[in-house]
């Protein structure tokens, strides 16, 4: 019987070489990312008595969450951080200027095909676009691996997604995955891997491959490894051109608990908006537009990477946003940031009335920069919209694309992105 | 506590899709403090969760308890309020995970739509049944596999960590 990717990926980091679905085997790591959970991972690490982490050069701290520190416990959350990146000799230290921790990861070619990589947050299956298995940990489990390099894994059953046809015009990858989410329901793919596959993935770019792992989460998963494409072989010889990486392949007759096929010539994907409170309650745009919001929010690990920000552009160009509607862009890095300001793209969001804040986690997670207050109702490209999520417990968030969040900004309500010209 | 010890206490019943941001709000989570972030625990779908919530009550809850982030404090300030026990139909991977880490005993079982909310009940690990004292109707549920058991045992993954390595070498 075949392996799928997840337990190839899997078995290549085990002892005997195999990992097989359901089994419980331990796996050596490749590398580990670590946000502000650091904070309490570090006196787990105490408590175990551990003096030295694994590997000081395999390691990356970001404080990414809440930066720079909006009050004074975040602030000492960051103090105790650095304190321990100092005593560690913590080689890869991003402190409150890079960016979200999971572009990051990328930009710094942390990633690499074939790999096991852990990150102290649950969007960490972001690295299956790059045909790594990672998956999110919390403090414990992390400690285990900054201790000992390793950890337990149950190996994950696999669902195989095959996606046919493409994407029309102004339809993105976060339309498909939000699609995807609602076809599988909240807790449709828990403890098991996603393996997408199809034409539609072979020819995406990272970014938008990156927004399809990462959400991979919102449906239980455990991880979503995609198989390497060309996108991600120039992506390896840009940004880790001396690194030693093999993509890894399932075999063809690998064994999935279920298969589920989007054809998208049958049935064109429309924008798709996740109404409250769950990733998984997708609607076309159609049946929610005109809803009215009062924040229209550009940002997070999912959509705030260069082409998120270049197609808002693209759709808000020489218009305004509407002047009840907070226009919110948060750049996922500061190389996005940097990328995005030559090319002129955040003048042009600026100019449509856009507050452009530096690269944090912050609105996403309700922090700081972007939170809502009271009934108040939020057009987001972040991951979650679970109550309270983004900020008071009577607030709304709707899950959708950029373009559908620019569009909307402009509007003051939901709206359609392909309704507006150019 | 010993993994294999009977919890007996009253029920807190919730639906559906728990989420983490449900358990413990994002705006709570730089407070370093646990018992302080416990005051806020189940603060969404049950304000009154904190004050009331007392020693060994039990957590019933439907599908997808714990689903979202990876946050720790999630288990963590269910623990810190007292809660003797979380059994749900089903839990999502990283909260399940991390409660057995922290030592918070927690099972699936079949159906939970038949406990009343505040009822007394009595959850056995070892034999996997949740009994609503009441009634005396008793619910069956998923034995823990055995690393599960192992750290519980242990007291949390921190002291299994350290058996494990005094012993033989983690792992």
């Amino acid at each position: 019987m075949g392996l799928t990717l997840a337990e190839k990926l899997l078995g290549n980091h085990t002892q005997s070489g195999t990992a097989a679905a359901g089994e419980t085997v331990i796996a050596d790591v490749d590398f580990l990312m670590v946000n502000e959970a650091l904070a309490r991972i570090i006196p787990v690490l105490e408590k175990m008595e551990v003096e030295k982490v694994w590997n000081a050069n395999r390691m990356l701290v970001a404080n990414d969450h809440w930066s720079p520190a909006p009050d004074a416990s975040t602030a000492e959350m960051h103090r105790r951080i650095r304190e321990f990146v100092k005593e560690q000799n913590i080689a890869h230290f991003c402190d409150v200027n890079c960016g979200i921790a999971h572009q990051v990861m990328a930009e710094k070619g942390f990633v690499k095909p074939g790999d096991l990589i852990i990150g102290s947050d649950s969007h960490s299956t972001t690295y299956g676009a790059f045909n790594a298995f990672s998956t999110g940990f919390a403090s414990t489990d992390s400690a285990i691996v900054a201790a000992t390099g390793r950890n337990w894994f149950r190996v994950p059953e696999s669902i195989r997604i095959d996606i046919i046809g493409k994407l029309s015009h102004r339809v993105m990858s976060k339309d498909l995955i939000l699609k995807i989410l609602t076809e599988l329901g909240p807790d449709g793919a828990n403890y098991q891997s996603l393996e997408f596959h199809g034409p539609v993935i072979d020819s995406m770019s990272v970014a938008s491959r990156m927004t399809m792992c990462n959400m991979a989460v919102e449906a239980g998963a455990k991880c979503a490894p995609m198989k390497i494409n060309p996108a991600v072989r120039k992506w390896m010889r840009s940004y880790a051109p001396r690194a030693k990486w093999s993509p890894v392949e399932p075999d063809d007759d690998a064994e999935y608990v279920d298969t589920l096929t989007f054809d998208l010539e049958e049935e064109p994907l429309e924008p798709i908006v996740s109404t409250p409170y769950s990733p998984s309650n997708g609607k076309i745009v159609s049946e929610v537009e005109g809803t009215p919001v009062d924040q229209a929010f550009i940002g997070s690990c999912t959509n705030g990477r260069f082409e998120d920000l270049k197609i808002a552009a693209e759709i808000v160009e020489g218009k305004q946003a509407d002047r009840d509607t907070r226009f919110i862009v948060t750049p996922a890095s500061t190389e996005v940031y940097l990328e995005a300001m030559r090319a002129g793209i955040l003048e042009t969001l600026i100019c449509a009335g856009a507050v452009i804040t530096n690269s944090t986690c912050g609105a996403c997670i309700g922090g700081h920069l972007g939170v809502l207050g009271r009934g108040e109702v939020a057009i987001s490209s972040t991951n979650r919209n679970f109550r309270g999520r983004m900020g008071h417990p009577d607030s709304l968030v709707y899950l959708a694309s950029p373009a559908t969040v620019a569009a909307s900004a402009l509007e003051g309500k939901i709206t359609d992105p392909r309704r507006l010209s150019s | 506590m010993t993994w294999y010890d009977t919890i007996t206490g009253r029920a807190w019943v919730f639906g559906d899709d728990i989420d983490t941001d449900q358990i413990i709000q994002g705006r709570y989570l730089t407070l370093l403090d646990y018992s302080e972030m416990a005051k806020h625990t189940l603060e969404i779908p049950r304000p009154e969760f904190a004050d009331e919530v007392e020693e060994d009550d039990v957590i019933v809850a439907g599908k997808n308890f714990g689903g979202g982030s990876s946050r720790e404090e999630a288990p963590q300030v269910i623990k810190e309020s007292g809660v003797g026990c979380v059994v749900a139909e089903s839990f999502a991977r990283i909260f399940y995970r991390n409660a057995i880490n922290i030592g918070l005993p927690i099972m699936r079982i079949e159906e939970t739509s038949s406990i009343p909310d505040a009822a007394e009940v009595e959850v056995s690990l070892e034999s996997a049944t949740l009994t609503i004292k009441d009634s005396g109707d008793t619910i069956s549920g998923e034995p823990l596999p055995s690393v599960m058991k192992d750290i519980l045992q242990a007291g949390g993954a921190i002291p299994w960590f350290r058996k494990m390595r005094n012993e033989n070498g983690f792992p």
